[in-house]
């Protein structure tokens, strides 16, 4: 007789009905931080609208779903970015607006801002544009959608299973002791690291 | 104005531009006089500080932008100080709003400002290298190294 464990269940057939229904309801917690923010009235307003996609609007990080970063971060961004993050219930996504939260943007120079989100919480798609119009928003949700009902959305999971790798970068930057601008440290050898722990990660799914 | 100005600030320039500007060029410990002295002629209302940071002639500039409603006049006071002794008396008893403005300035350059009672961080988050407004900060360099580098941000050539 076929023995099937309660976690395979969970993490087969129920799960991939939960996911249908999930993605048809998408509750969307927006941290306003850089420009992004203004498009989200025009998509979410009548003349895009997005609700006719079952997404919308939630107030706080405990009732929501997905977790919208609108632009670039800075390091203060962050620490509250992380809080709403770990509030939010399981399961819960991450899509990042632009190019800021995927490599700093025009903002990469810049001393305050961090140059890529995926470092510190797991981002599930990103969408392209400075900053993506409504259509573009629209566009990155239904393949969110669509990521979510296939089950290809894990940024949560990730989280969970990467959670010291995730917290040690959060606190390298977030609680640092020491200046970082010392002479005899080569910047490359940090740069190499990182490559080396984000293929570590590529195997997660 | 400015000549009225140039008698009563002996050992400061003042200079006019563009009609309906002055420009009071100081020292840094002169510069609590020469503003109580322009508060005193009608230049009531502090705008705001900034400082500017001239590397090439190793000073800084802590610049007072004054707007004075009897004259219709705005100045502005440049109080040069040394980049080995940056010292500047405070001005938060002749507008208490200084000093937020001084706490700011001396976060981002470094700036002492003599007499006044908080100087704590203000915008930075923990931030532990020299005040990052400064000409020789390498913004640059600083961001690759905390926060690392993407690839293909290079070769974009920004």
């Amino acid at each position: 007789m076929l023995k099937v464990s309660r976690e395979e269940i969970l993490d087969g057939k129920f799960e991939r009905v939960l996911n249908f229904f999930r993605s048809r309801s998408l509750w969307m917690l927006y941290y306003c931080t850089g420009c992004g923010a203004v498009e989200l009235p025009p998509t979410m307003t009548s003349r895009f609208d997005i609700e006719r996609f079952g997404i919308g609007p939630m107030a706080t990080p405990r009732q929501a779903d997905i977790l919208l970063v609108t632009g670039y971060v800075s390091v203060k961004t962050l620490k509250r970015i992380v809080r709403s993050y770990e509030q939010m219930p399981e399961p819960k996504w991450v899509v990042g607006f632009g190019s800021c939260p995927v490599n700093g943007g025009i903002y990469w120079k810049s001393y305050a801002t961090i140059n890529q989100l995926d470092r510190y919480i797991p981002v599930d798609l990103s969408l392209s544009g400075c900053m993506p119009r409504p259509q573009a928003v629209i566009d990155g949700f239904v393949n969110l959608m669509e990521m979510i009902r296939k089950g290809e959305a894990v940024g949560y999971k990730k989280y969970r299973l990467n959670y010291e790798w995730y917290k040690q970068n959060q606190a390298e930057v977030l609680e640092r002791t020491e200046p970082v601008l010392r002479p005899g440290i080569a910047s490359v050898g940090k740069v190499q690291e990182t490559k080396k722990k984000i293929s570590v990660m590529e195997g997660v799914k | 104005m400015a000549r009225k100005l140039r008698r009563l600030l002996a050992g400061s320039t003042v200079n006019e531009r563009y009609g309906n500007r002055l420009e009071v060029i100081t020292d840094g410990p002169h510069a609590v006089s020469a503003l109580v002295i322009l508060k005193s002629s009608g230049f009531e209302h502090l705008s705001n500080i900034t400082c500017v940071d001239w590397i090439d002639e190793h000073r800084m500039d802590v610049t007072y932008n004054l707007w004075s409603y009897t004259h219709r006049l705005h100045a502005v006071v440049k109080a040069q100080a040394h980049r080995d002794a940056l010292e500047v008396p405070t001005t938060g008893e002749i507008w208490p709003q200084a000093q937020v403005y001084e706490r700011e300035i001396h976060e981002m350059f470094g700036v002492e400002f003599t007499g006044n009672p908080d100087l704590s961080p203000l915008f930075l988050h923990n931030w532990r290298d020299m005040p990052p407004l400064r000409k020789d900060f390498d913004t640059e360099e600083y961001s690759r190294r905390a926060y690392g580098v993407v690839d293909g941000v290079e070769e974009a050539g920004v």
